[in-house]
């Protein structure tokens, strides 16, 4: 399938050019009234004319098989327009957009949507969803984007509502309650649509919540089925309960898995070949590992569920028993390779941890794990017969002694994580993943005493440094079959953003400097750039237009990154915030080919 | 954790510098105008924690307690209306004060004249100089309690092996029962959203002893009267702290209120009131040892 793929991209850019010609009128292919079917988004890589899901296709590869811009001409990519999100609501734009009929949605912070016209860039609606005051995000205020599904654009808010817009109008279809904000719980990541459904995953604080993935129903938003992602938790299925997650107290003592955590804040990968979602999951509570005993399932780990009756098919735990706050929550990407001379359905992760983990997605079995940042400190390698973890023990960090703080240990990477929530992208013209990745470390110690609403509880503290004197952020392209890295680029600050790769031979990521840059695929050489005027912390896209290829990114820094001090806030102080989507285009007579 | 990126947890502590510690407050530009401001507005705006059983909640909408009393009472003696608001504890003390006091919300929230129950620790005041932590007014401790099918409360804790023992996830009494004696009672931790609640589930036989802050276990206890929650008189062994002063915060420019602040605490404090109002909801009050 993947060999005739090319050829019938080609064929699609053709006939948009061809259509485009017959009348200026003429609608994009077959984009109308209707709106993108479930079976459309599943066709979304091979349909370049727009960009209907997060990740340019469900299996979220953000692989663009356009051509018309490439390497030997990017530098006469130019910008086309850009739209402000306007008002005194700036902070972190981590969102990716979508393209659909002529139109641009994209999510801004403060769960606001809006929908600008993608030839002009004029705005058609704006929704701002009303959030209670009380609300205090943990981690800045950040959405990272729509789902699209018939007449409906679907977002998710910080008080852990899904809401269902008209994509015409941007009046509400439906809204749903998701969770409950007062418990803690919030909701950033993009929705993902698989057979009619919304399947999303649930974020939260700390302490005292487990993990849940849902899956609704597209047209009225009513629950079809949950799976929590802590063992001992039971499902449920159209309101009957559908089994326990794992076995009970089987990884964890006592009734810890209550309270185990797991969240799947960051959303989920669906691979149409296999039939599977797949979900990663955040790491245990509390933070304190000598208290929990045990892998702690399913904890830090990719989960691969039935879309149809939201049970476990499989899993594969990236870190056994967290002590380090690595976090499992990273996109799962399905791809094909050919490995030891077996051509293999296959999966990749770039984690927290620091690992590049490449599974059968079929089966969750281990394949490889390769460092992709400088140091790993809490384990050296992956046993290849068990997939588990080489752990370093003297580098886990300390139980409390008494009153005393636990042993601090240097870990590496830090919990902000090799790489964090920014996705990946992976070309099937050089066969790399291209990894937006951090090198850092922290000193981590367990305290006896942190307060927390105004009384004792445990706690965990972090000292965030750099561990290279001339970069944190590296764009890094990984060879899924030999684990090797075959180039990379290095940026002072922390990378933050999402990353696009095309058959161009192109790669694009933005900067918290504030740049868009575009890459050779195969050798890394830096080749464009344009500066946005706030830093790039946003997912890249592109789509042919009117015959014209376009490529659309967020600007407006913020995110996690900003809230830390100390060492690595030296690389971003002085950027401003902002909050706008940039457009650009390669012209037709720059096109030349 | 999870969380997300969760930066809640306390960042580096960069550029220290041993500033005014305790209860002495920087005097700056503004610090005449908070209190005149308050009086002009004829409003004290209040912040207390959302779901903090017996010190604030909300019971069937209206907010209730030993702080909600005091921040009235805290107006009143300013002779200015009382706005107390709840909000929800974020991961640590310093989101909690950048969310309540100095900056605000994100989404709105607005900063409060005055936060209340926080506690008064100098790690916490070298690490949040824009505000300053005063006026001590309570010492919190720890305290255990038994049900009817624990009828001795007073042997070595590892002995309750076996029993269902209660505490609030993540505080310092869920630790010392997961963690102490070599974790031989860790399997037998049941967990509970308040310590309040791990408490009063030895009132409803759920649960055979909770270990929780001691305003919650006498709260409790004055709550459920008929109820068995037998409180242990001798000492729990080899816990981590033996307690800690609460006080409250106000801007670090606002000198003028929290002066007033600290003139009415220690009224209430020479005049019984302030005890009164603790024995309203149960509790004993202790003064605070750095008072």
């Amino acid at each position: 399938m993947k060999g005739n793929m090319t050829r019938g991209w080609i064929g699609a850019s053709l006939a948009a050019i061809a259509m485009v010609g017959l009348g200026a009128s003429a609608p994009v292919l077959a984009q109308n009234a209707a709106g993108p079917t479930s079976q459309d988004i599943v066709n979304d890589a091979s349909t370049p004319g727009d960009v209907i899901s997060y990740g340019l296709g469900p299996q979220a590869q953000r692989f663009s098989a356009l051509t018309t811009l490439n390497a030997s001409n990017v530098k006469k990519l130019v910008p086309a327009f850009a739209s402000s999100l306007g008002g005194e609501k700036q902070r972190g734009q981590e969102s990716q957009p979508l393209v659909y009929d002529g139109t641009i949605y994209v999510t801004g912070s403060y769960s606001r949507v809006f929908a600008f016209d993608s030839r002009t860039g004029e705005k058609k609606w704006e929704y701002d969803a009303r959030l209670p005051d009380g609300i205090m995000p943990c981690c800045d205020v950040v959405n990272r984007g729509a789902a699209i599904h018939g007449d409906k654009i679907i977002f998710a808010t910080l008080d852990a509502h899904l809401i269902a817009l008209n994509r015409h109008t941007g009046k509400v279809i439906w809204n749903k309650t998701i969770a409950d904000y007062q418990a803690g719980y919030s909701a950033t990541a993009a929705p993902l649509i698989v057979n009619d459904m919304v399947v999303f995953g649930n974020s939260g604080g700390e302490f005292g919540i487990t993990g849940a993935i849902q899956a609704r129903d597209v047209n009225t938003g009513e629950l079809i089925w949950e799976r929590p992602t802590i063992e001992g938790n039971i499902g449920t299925l159209h309101g009957q309960p559908n089994g326990m997650t794992g076995k009970l107290n089987a990884t964890w003592v006592g009734d810890q898995w209550k309270t185990g955590g797991g969240a799947t804040w960051l959303g989920g990968t669906y691979d149409p070949d296999t039939n599977l979602i797949y979900m990663g999951t955040g790491n245990p509570g509390p933070w304190n590992s000598h208290l929990r005993p045990g892998d702690n399932l399913y904890t830090s780990s990719t989960l691969a569920i039935d879309p149809a009756t939201g049970v476990i098919k499989w899993h594969y735990q990236t870190t056994p028993h967290d002590g380090w706050d690595f976090d499992g929550v990273n996109e799962f990407i399905p791809f094909d390779a050919t490995i030891n001379g077996k051509a293999m359905k296959l999966g990749a992760k770039a984690d927290r941890n620091g690992y590049f983990f490449v599974l059968d997605r079929t089966t969750g079995k281990f394949v490889s794990a390769n460092k992709f940042v400088l140091q790993t400190t809490w384990a050296d390698g992956y046993n290849a017969k068990t997939g588990r973890p080489n752990f370093i023990d003297a580098n886990r960090p300390g139980a409390p002694e008494g009153a005393e703080k636990g042993k601090s240990v240097f870990a590496s990477p830090s919990f902000l994580g090799g790489k964090n929530w920014m996705p990946m992208a992976h070309s099937k013209q050089t066969g790399l993943f291209y990894i937006p990745s951090n090198d850092w470390g922290m000193d981590i110690w367990n305290e006896p005493i942190a307060y927390k609403k105004g009384a004792a509880y445990l706690g965990a503290e972090f000292t965030i440094r750099p561990i290279a004197p001339d970069h944190i952020g590296a764009l890094r392209a990984m060879d899924p079959t030999t684990g090797k890295i075959v180039w990379e680029y290095k940026n002072k600050a922390p990378l933050w953003g999402g990353v696009l790769t095309t058959a161009g031979n192109l790669v694009f990521t933005g900067t918290p400097e504030g740049y868009l840059k575009a890459f050779d695929a195969k050798t890394g050489e830096e080749l464009w750039k344009f500066q946005t005027g706030s830093g790039v912390v946003g997912s890249p896209i592109t789509w042919v237009q009117d015959g014209e290829q376009y490529v659309a990114v967020m600007s407006g820094w913020g995110g996690a990154v900003p809230l830390w001090g100390g060492e690595v806030a030296k690389t971003f102080k002085e950027i401003s915030q902002g909050g706008s989507l940039w457009v650009f285009k390669l012209p037709k007579e720059a096109a030349g080919n | 954790m999870s969380m997300n990126e969760r930066p809640s947890r306390r960042a580096v502590i960069a550029g220290l510098s041993a500033l005014g510690l305790g209860c002495a407050l920087k005097s700056g530009p503004a610090s005449a105008a908070p209190l005149a401001k308050v009086k002009a507005d004829g409003v004290l705006r209040v912040a207390v924690y959302q779901d903090n059983r017996p010190w604030s909640w909300s019971d069937g909408g209206n907010l209730r307690g030993i702080d909600v009393d005091l921040g009235k009472a805290l107006a009143e003696s300013l002779g200015v209306r009382a706005d107390v608001v709840e909000f929800p504890a974020a991961d640590d003390l310093n989101a909690d004060l950048r969310n309540v006091v100095w900056r605000g919300g994100l989404l709105g929230f607005r900063p409060c004249d005055v936060m209340l129950h926080v506690p008064f620790d100098r790690q916490l005041m070298v690490e949040n100089d824009q505000v300053a932590v005063i006026s001590p007014y309570y010492r919190e401790g720890f305290a255990m309690v038994c049900g009817n099918e624990q009828t001795d409360c007073e042997v070595p804790p590892s002995q309750f092996k076996g029993k269902r023992l209660a505490a609030e996830t993540g505080t310092v009494s869920d630790a010392y029962l997961l963690g102490s004696f070599g974790g031989v009672l860790r399997s037998d931790v049941h967990h509970f959203g308040t310590g309040y609640a791990a408490v009063a589930a030895v009132g409803t036989d759920k649960a055979d002893v909770a270990l929780a802050t001691r305003a919650q276990v006498e709260a409790a206890q004055a709550d459920h009267p008929a109820a068995a929650i037998r409180r242990r008189r001798g000492p729990i062994p080899a816990l981590v702290t033996p307690g800690w002063d609460i006080g409250m915060a106000v801007k670090e420019n606002s000198r003028s209120l929290g002066d007033a602040l600290e003139e009415s605490v220690a009224r209430m404090i020479a005049d019984g009131r302030l005890a009164a109002l603790f024995k309203a909801h149960g509790v004993e009050w202790h003064a605070a040892l750095a008072g």
